[in-house]
């Protein structure tokens, strides 16, 4: 008997299935420009599968994370068929929801396919039995300046190279141009500034295999002694995402820095006439001739287990993000970097952009992806984030004396809150 | 049991059932998840990372203390203008009495999410219309949701807009049920208009006040939305992180279900604690 209606409702979901093949729609939850590259790719993908319907619904970056937790932790109820999320939380899905997303292996994920990713990206993704989704995009972190407000001053970007000199720029920059702050960071409700220059400084909040917290290394001590004193400068105001495009849009700030991704949202932010006058340059460095390289952000594509359309989203994602027609459209058209290697070659990315004043940017922004020191995410992030949000406040507001101090503070309170050691 | 009562009860059985199995049966097993470890999977029983937390993480101080905050400062404030305010609206020398009365009580039918852009523009430290006042004044406005004081500061004067207006209609109500008569004879006593507020008014009102702040301090228990979505989910640095965000963060962003269960029945003790306290403050004396 038993058997009998597994059998019965096994026919039945395959007779579904070949319903659904024929003509089926999935949906897709995304952030910001990430979901709008995704809407440039629907064409491309439907010119090969016509009978894919794609609606992707467009939502903000903490939306879509809290609704996606929220229905993983109902057994997955409410989810659409694809959902984006970032590299480094997701240890935060495969830790605590080990079946919310649905294994790519079984829907076609080879070893092959893994090997067209970079093994960073892979690592947060494949938990040996599983692999729970396919890596999109990286961020590697470069200075985003105003051409224009860096010539009133006198300032060659170019000369740039340690945060020191960034600093000097940063005070005749605000001299040169009435009206406008060097840079901005999400200083009250994030870790972003810290965070990359910490990686760029080789140092996260955990070591990288992820058991013990290594937050009060040297790095993330340079990283926090830096970020106060661009703060102390005055060269730095806060905003959180969205301000700082409006700041950006109204030519109120001479540079931002941030993940490669970010050329989208801010070509595609501002107005017409700033055409031209943007450039980028590497993120200085520490001490002479220390690394300039790091990495912030990234995204992957997860399908959902509950998704009754599993090789229908397979297909769009496997179009999406393993084809370079589909990685470079959203290179094209939103600045998302590639995290699949072979896109990378693509003559595209060798082009001068005329928004970046004829620079090629896409050669600049890939020239640092060998040097990027690998972060951790951990299912732990969110807690030690949280911990060093507020301790980089209490930092600048003067109630540490050292950076060492603070950042010794920070390792004992995540520590506390997630039960890993402190790294010797 | 009598037949009638088995009647009763089988109608009663659909509710009581739904209420079992999402009311009561949550309640039940969050009070079980408060006990164990939930940061990996399997989740095991270890007390000490849950209720063994609590009473010494900073996290959760700084929470209870930022509503702490709220309740002591933003309630009585509150309370005091929304009683000035509803004096005033209930004079007779007002014009467009109606007028009047809508447009103090419009904030609250205002979404939280417009209200709450609103005031992150109006406070924004560079163009802000706040800090532009300030500085035409010949003063330099704080960076509002840079400093801890000053987002806190911005959080009290946020709700305290949305709600001066809702408590002060509830006042007034109260104010028109207390008799002309009284009045009346008070002014052949000589009574002078400050008096007859302080001796009259406000003894009379003592009943509608107390229901405003047992109203107004569930309210703040429960304060989520402003500092989720003006000082950016409790910024800076959780300056203005409330109980309830504390308890959305633990659960909802760091998935750490156990703790957060243990946040959840603290948080209860607390609202009952506070709730006895008011209604022993206010209650009859003879």
């Amino acid at each position: 008997m038993h058997n009998r209606m597994i059998t019965a409702t096994a026919v039945l979901a395959l007779t579904a299935g070949m319903a659904m093949a024929e003509k089926s729609e999935i949906t897709v939850w995304g952030w910001g420009v990430a979901a709008s590259s995704l809407m440039a790719t629907v064409e491309g993908f439907n010119a090969l599968n016509p009978d894919i319907t794609v609606n992707v619904e467009q939502m903000g970056y903490s939306q879509v994370k809290s609704r996606v937790l929220a229905a993983c932790a109902a057994g997955g109820t409410g989810l659409p068929d694809v959902f984006q999320f970032q590299n480094v939380e997701m240890e935060l899905i495969t830790a605590q929801f080990p079946d919310c997303a649905a294994d790519l292996a079984e829907l076609g994920f080879g070893d092959d396919d893994a090997a067209k990713f970079p093994e960073f990206k892979m690592t947060a993704l494949d938990t040996g039995d599983k692999i729970h989704g396919m890596p999109w995009d990286t961020g590697p972190v470069m200075m985003f300046y105003r051409r224009d407000f860096y010539e009133n001053a006198g300032v060659d970007a170019a000369s740039i190279v340690t945060w020191d000199d960034f600093i000097e720029a940063g005070k005749k920059v605000q001299a040169a141009n009435d009206g406008v702050v060097m840079t901005n960071d999400n200083l009250n409700g994030g870790a972003e500034w810290f965070r990359m220059i910490a990686n760029e400084q080789g140092c996260g909040y955990f070591t990288l295999d992820g058991e013990s917290i290594s937050i009060n290394q040297p790095g993330c001590v340079a990283a926090l002694d830096v970020l106060k004193t661009v703060v102390d400068e005055g060269l730095l105001t806060a905003g959180d995402f969205g301000e700082r495009l409006q700041n950006s849009a109204a030519g109120a700030v001479a540079t931002q820095m941030n993940g490669a991704w970010f050329e989208g949202s801010l070509r595609t932010n501002v107005p017409e006439d700033h055409a031209g006058k943007w450039g980028m340059y590497l993120m200085p460095t520490v001490a002479e001739g220390g690394p300039r390289a790091a990495n912030v952000g990234g995204s992957l594509l997860a399908i959902s287990n509950t998704s009754d359309n599993k090789e229908a989203a397979y297909k769009y994602i496997d179009y999406t993000l393993g084809t370079n027609e589909g990685q470079i459209t959203m290179l094209r058209e939103y600045g998302l970097v590639p995290s699949l290697l072979s896109a990378l070659d693509d003559p595209y990315v060798a082009e001068p952009r005329d928004f970046w004043g004829g620079q090629t940017v896409w050669l600049d922004v890939l020239a640092t992806l060998d040097d990027i020191v690998p972060a951790v995410g951990t299912p732990f992030f969110g807690d030690a984030d949280q911990v060093m949000q507020a301790t980089q406040i209490a930092y600048i507001n003067g109630e540490f004396s050292t950076a060492q101090e603070a950042l010794d503070d920070a390792a004992r309170q995540i520590s506390f809150n997630t039960g890993l050691p402190i790294a010797e | 049991m009598r037949k009638r009562n088995l009647t009763a009860y089988g109608f009663l059985t659909p509710y009581l059932a739904i209420f079992a199995v999402f009311w009561f049966w949550p309640i039940l097993y969050s009070f079980y998840l408060s006990f164990l470890s939930t940061r990996r999977l399997p989740w095991s029983w270890n007390p000490g990372m849950t209720w063994g937390r609590i009473y010494q993480d900073p996290a959760f101080f700084n929470a209870l203390w930022n509503t702490l905050k709220i309740l002591l400062i933003q309630v009585p404030v509150m309370i005091a203008l929304a009683t000035i305010l509803a004096v005033l609206l209930n004079s007779r020398l007002l014009k467009a009495r109606g007028l009047m009365r809508f447009a103090f009580f419009a904030p609250v039918v205002i979404g939280e999410a417009a209200y709450a852009a609103v005031f992150r523009l109006m406070f924004n430290a560079e163009f802000g219309i706040v800090n532009k006042t300030l500085g035409q004044m010949g003063i330099e406005g704080p960076n509002w949701f840079g400093h801890p004081d000053a987002a806190m500061a911005v959080i009290i004067i946020a709700v305290t807009w949305r709600w001066m207006g809702y408590n002060a209609i509830i006042i007034l109500s109260g104010l028109q049920s207390i008799p002309e008569d009284v009045y009346e004879a008070a002014k052949l006593d000589n009574v002078s208009p400050r008096q007859q507020f302080l001796y009259i008014t406000l003894p009379l009102l003592r009943p509608v006040i107390l229901f405003c702040i047992v109203l107004s301090v569930i309210g703040s228990m429960q304060l989520f939305a402003e500092p989720f979505l003006i000082t950016n989910q409790g910024g800076p640095g959780g300056a203005t992180e409330t109980l309830g965000l504390f308890l959305y963060r633990q659960g909802f962003l760091n998935l750490n279900f156990g703790y957060a269960s243990a946040i959840a029945y603290t948080i209860a003790a607390l609202a009952v604690a506070i709730s006895a306290l008011n209604l022993w403050v206010g209650r009859e004396r003879e």
